[in-house]
């Protein structure tokens, strides 16, 4: 029977992304979701919300009506009726962009992230508008995490208030997801980020994937990244980390307010794939990607070969 | 089929039984973007959390905090406009109490002004619209020479916010170039302040790349137009701005 599992893997390889007609109904048998064989996760994700509260006003601008967390909650609700293993993430810039981060700080941004059951966040850099010391007053209205893995923030309010990784454990899975923020000089008024030292994201990224995949045996590493998705200039978007990197299935990303048509898969330092995804900004989107893991025993099988890829759901 | 399938991972799993710890491998990845547009239904908590909130900034917002006796408004046949001079004029005003060495201010660009605010009563609301953006104001000391690069770039582009500069626009170039008062000197420095906006080439601007020094003065540009109107209500003065040849083109 390992013999045949072996295999099917083999043939799966070889037609390059397509399953064979046996492989495709092998992940929608209920048996093998049953006795744990397979497995799915739902990643939900947002990026760059901006203190979008409501929907934009219906001005006659570009996104008039769209958005609203009223919505985004109702959706997510749903989605998780729906679906036993859901992480919901955020790339980070909660804060800035309507009068309610300029009266209130961020505390209602923060509370209703709380009120979504968000997993966790990292920290965009206008997350710093109001300095270290404004967003670490709004951190006792989360109830998840602050994940920056370059970022040192030890001299600062925010010293006990972060960290660099969290491994969320849904059925039988281990999810290692860390963070990644943007270079905040030029970007942003020194009085604000003060003494936070930036560390070169891809040098972290490196390391912090390798200790979620190797020692803490994670079965998906997942980037939360505030550096953009790619820029003309050389400086480092998710793209030039996707493909320097090893170890990480997926970069969620931000800062670039980016609306991308489909997810972009680039292979990485190991040959294997990971996946970029963006959803515009102000929470007019939310992003969806579900996962299928299949069990495998130590050493019998190759970890990281290429897998069927849908930019749909399954009927 | 099917039944082979079944088979198939009945067998599978016993297999896996004897395995201690699973591990899994990604098989298959779909992916799916949701719009969150009118058709998606709301959840009432969420409603219920942020409307107390909602209460506070929609009273604030509709607030009235001063009177304009004009339209104050960007449309213009001339290279500078009624809107554009409040504007610079405003932020000039205020900013010169923090820093008194400008020379003069280029806070905007014309396609920053994003709303005109009509004849009568103005609301925070109002500035909110004008100005909608968070950028902050930023005190550059310039060589003469990229002073010249700034002027050239707002003669080309015929005509931006300003105040404190004053020139005629003769072929797409600048001319008779007055700086607070004083006829230019392209040997000189000058303290010029702009928002980082623009600062950063946003609009194309160019000067800025290699100042002498920069300096975030901590004011959003906003909050001096918010300081300004505010200011000319307590002063028991209303807004009238006006065009006053600033910037002209023969």
């Amino acid at each position: 029977m390992e013999e045949l599992l072996k295999i099917n893997r083999r043939n799966f390889i070889k037609a390059g992304g397509i399953a064979s007609a046996s492989f495709a109904l092998s992940l929608n048998s209920l048996d093998a979701f049953a006795n744990g064989r397979l497995q799915k996760l739902t990643i939900l994700h947002t990026n760059d919300v901006h203190s979008r509260i409501e929907p934009f006003p219906m001005d006659g601008s570009r996104n008039e009506g769209l958005g609203g967390t009223a919505r985004r909650s109702a959706l997510i609700k749903r989605i998780r009726a729906e679906q036993e293993n859901v992480l919901l993430l955020d790339a980070g810039d909660i804060f800035q962009g309507t009068p309610y981060f300029n009266k209130f700080g961020g505390e209602l941004e923060i509370k209703l992230m709380s009120q979504m059951q968000y997993d966790a966040t990292t920290l965009g850099n206008h997350d710093f508008d109001n300095g270290v010391e404004g967003f670490y007053k709004q951190l006792p209205y989360a109830n998840f995490p602050v994940l920056i893995a370059n970022y040192d923030l030890s001299n600062t309010a925010l010293s006990k208030s972060t960290q660099p990784f969290k491994i969320f454990k849904k059925a039988g899975l281990k999810i290692g997801v860390f963070g990644l923020g943007i270079q905040l000089k030029g970007l942003v008024d020194p009085k604000n980020y003060g003494e936070t030292q930036y560390l070169d994201p891809i040098t972290k990224a490196n390391e912090t994937a390798a200790i979620l995949k190797n020692d803490y045996k994670c079965d998906l590493v997942i980037c939360l990244s505030h550096l953009g998705y790619k820029y003309r200039s050389d400086a480092v978007s998710d793209q030039v980390l996707a493909k320097s990197t090893r170890n990480i299935d997926l970069i969620i990303g931000g800062h670039t307010h980016t609306f991308m048509d489909v997810p972009e898969d680039v292979k990485n330092l190991d040959g294997q794939i990971t996946t970029i995804n963006q959803v515009g900004f102000a929470g007019i989107n939310l992003g969806r990607i579900d996962y299928y893991f299949e069990a495998y025993k130590d050493k019998k099988m190759n970890i990281g070969t290429p897998y069927l890829i849908n930019n749909k759901l399954d009927g | 089929m099917v039944t082979k399938n079944k088979i198939y991972f009945l067998a599978a799993s016993l297999l896996f039984l004897g395995s201690c710890t699973a591990k899994y491998a990604v098989v298959k990845s779909n992916r799916e973007e949701y719009k969150i547009s009118n058709d998606v239904q709301v959840d009432s908590t969420i409603i219920k959390t942020y409307m107390p909130y909602k209460v506070k900034v929609d009273a604030e917002m509709n607030t009235v905090i001063g009177y304009s006796d004009v339209v104050l408004t960007k449309s213009s046949t001339v290279p500078e406009s009624v809107l554009g001079n409040f504007f610079a004029d405003a932020v000039f005003h205020q900013a010169k109490k923090m820093e008194p060495a400008i020379d003069f201010v280029f806070p905007t660009t014309k396609g920053g002004l994003r709303n005109d605010i009509a004849k009568g009563p103005i609301n925070v609301s109002n500035i909110f619209e004008l100005m909608p953006f968070e950028n902050q104001l930023v005190l550059f000391n310039l060589k003469g020479e990229d002073v010249l690069k700034v002027v050239n770039y707002i003669a080309i582009s015929n005509g931006q916010p300003v105040s404190g500069l004053k020139f005629n626009i003769k072929e797409k170039s600048p001319e008779q170039i007055i700086i607070n008062g004083k006829p230019f000197d392209v040997t000189k420095n000058y303290w010029v302040l702009t928002s980082d906006y623009i600062a950063s080439g946003g609009d194309d601007a160019v000067g800025f790349a290699t100042p002498i020094s920069r300096k975030n003065i901590g004011l959003l540009v906003r909050d001096a137009l918010l300081r300004e109107v505010k200011q000319v209500q307590a002063e028991g003065k209303s807004i009238n701005a006006k065009l006053d040849g600033r910037i002209t083109k023969n």
